[in-house]
């Protein structure tokens, strides 16, 4: 009775911790645009926010356009200056890393292409004068159709980020299906391999 | 942290790791029997599942790793334990990744060979319970560490800047060597009292 307490005990704790929605160690960055803004936060999966963490902002060519830090929850903030791909690589310095990338159609339209923009502007530091001129544009001509289809799409990225997150999060999760679907593969792995040497006159079998 | 993601290793300790691996592999599948399979799938399962099992330590968090426990009970044959259980591990929990497969198996599967050769014979010739728990513990302590150890090594070749964080990372993974010596102190005792014949077989065929 009580040497089978021992396997009981482990095998429970195991299931208990495959049971609850989240664990797990993989760092993730998420990230979201509302008007020129980028907004994320870096995170364990399941282990909290990686504060401190590195985070290098580069275009698609790897072009590298921001360097900064996250704060002690986790969370950073850009100002986009050109509509183009903003990839986010964050690293936590002890060999975890992610990637995510906000693609210039969710940036606002007032937003410079990349082309007419030189290179060196990108390296500014964030809240510069850059965003000024298209918030006096939005102000001055209230009847302006583009000012208030910026404001619209504005407002509805702010609306849909938390859903996004959300979302982000829900992916992370791993589900029951996942674990069973692993052990499935295991079984089938170890019946093909026993099958295999069991056709094979020489093989392990007698 | 054994589960490196991609892209965060040179190319170097990638493919020399992978070659490592590969060699391993072919090792460890000739000399698996067809008797031996269902404990190797077995032991695949709980290190695939032990994964799931998260401890929040400091900056990082870690899980259970059973590199002891799959050395004395499989020895060869956890290399291509770890293998499988990696590959579906990045395949359903996006946990590493597929070109660093080659760098994670050899950072758990290394332990685990030595300890299935250091520590596996003494095993086998222990009788007193005391002494093959300890040598249990010691199988699970020692695991971790040198898991944590090639982890850092394969960091530490790749990029410089990984240097400073590496301490803090190999002290993280102390509270986990006490809870896998544990762990595998209790498996093994057990093991020895009720199935001998899984961790002697282990030893004598496989050291």
């Amino acid at each position: 009775m009580r040497k089978w307490l021992v396997p009981a005990v482990m095998i429970g704790a195991l299931m208990a911790a495959a049971a609850s929605p989240a664990h797990a160690h993989k760092l993730k960055v998420f990230a979201t645009a509302v008007g020129e803004r980028i907004e994320g936060t870096v995170y364990f999966v399941g282990g909290g926010p990686a504060p401190g963490a590195r985070i290098l902002v580069e275009s698609t060519d790897g072009k590298p356009i921001e360097e900064l830090t996250a704060d002690d929850a986790g969370a950073f903030a850009i100002t986009a200056k050109v509509r183009t791909d903003h990839v986010i690589v964050t690293d936590s310095a002890d060999g975890h890393s992610a990637r995510t990338t906000i693609p210039a159609s969710l940036l606002p339209t007032s937003l410079p292409l990349p082309a007419s923009v030189p290179a060196t502007t990108a390296t500014e530091s964030p809240g510069s004068t850059a965003p000024a001129p298209t918030l006096e544009g939005r102000e001055g001509r209230t009847g302006d159709p583009n000012a208030t289809e910026a404001s619209i799409a504005q407002a509805v990225a702010q609306q849909v980020a938390p859903l996004r997150q959300q979302l982000s999060a829900y992916e992370d999760q791993v589900r029951l299906r996942d674990v069973l679907g692993g052990l499935g593969y295991i079984l089938g792995l170890a019946g093909l391999f026993a099958w295999m040497r069991a056709r094979r006159p020489t093989g392990g079998g007698r | 942290m054994a589960h490196i993601p991609d892209g965060v290793l040179s190319a170097p300790v990638l493919i020399g790791a992978a070659a490592a691996t590969a060699v391993g592999v072919a090792i460890a599948l000739k000399r698996l029997d067809s008797e031996r399979i269902p404990q190797t799938a077995v032991l695949t399962a709980v290190f695939f599942v032990a994964s799931l099992v998260h401890i929040p330590i400091g900056p990082t968090s870690v899980h259970p790793l059973l590199s002891g426990l799959m050395g004395l009970v499989l020895g060869w044959a956890a290399v291509p334990a770890v293998l499988v259980g990696l590959v579906l591990q990045a395949a359903f929990f996006g946990f590493g990744g597929i070109t660093v497969l080659g760098v994670n198996t050899f950072n758990i599967a290394l332990p685990a060979l030595l300890i299935a050769a250091v520590i596996g014979p003494l095993l086998r010739t222990a009788v007193n319970p005391r002494r093959i728990a300890l040598l249990g513990a010691l199988a699970g302590a020692v695991g971790v560490v040198l898991t944590a150890v090639l982890v850092c090594l394969s960091l530490a070749f790749s990029a410089q800047e990984y240097r400073p964080a590496l301490t803090i990372v190999l002290a993280s993974y102390a509270p986990l060597a006490a809870v896998e010596a544990v762990l595998t102190a209790a498996a093994v005792s057990l093991l020895r009292r009720v199935k001998p014949e899984l961790l002697s077989v282990g030893g004598a065929r496989h050291a």
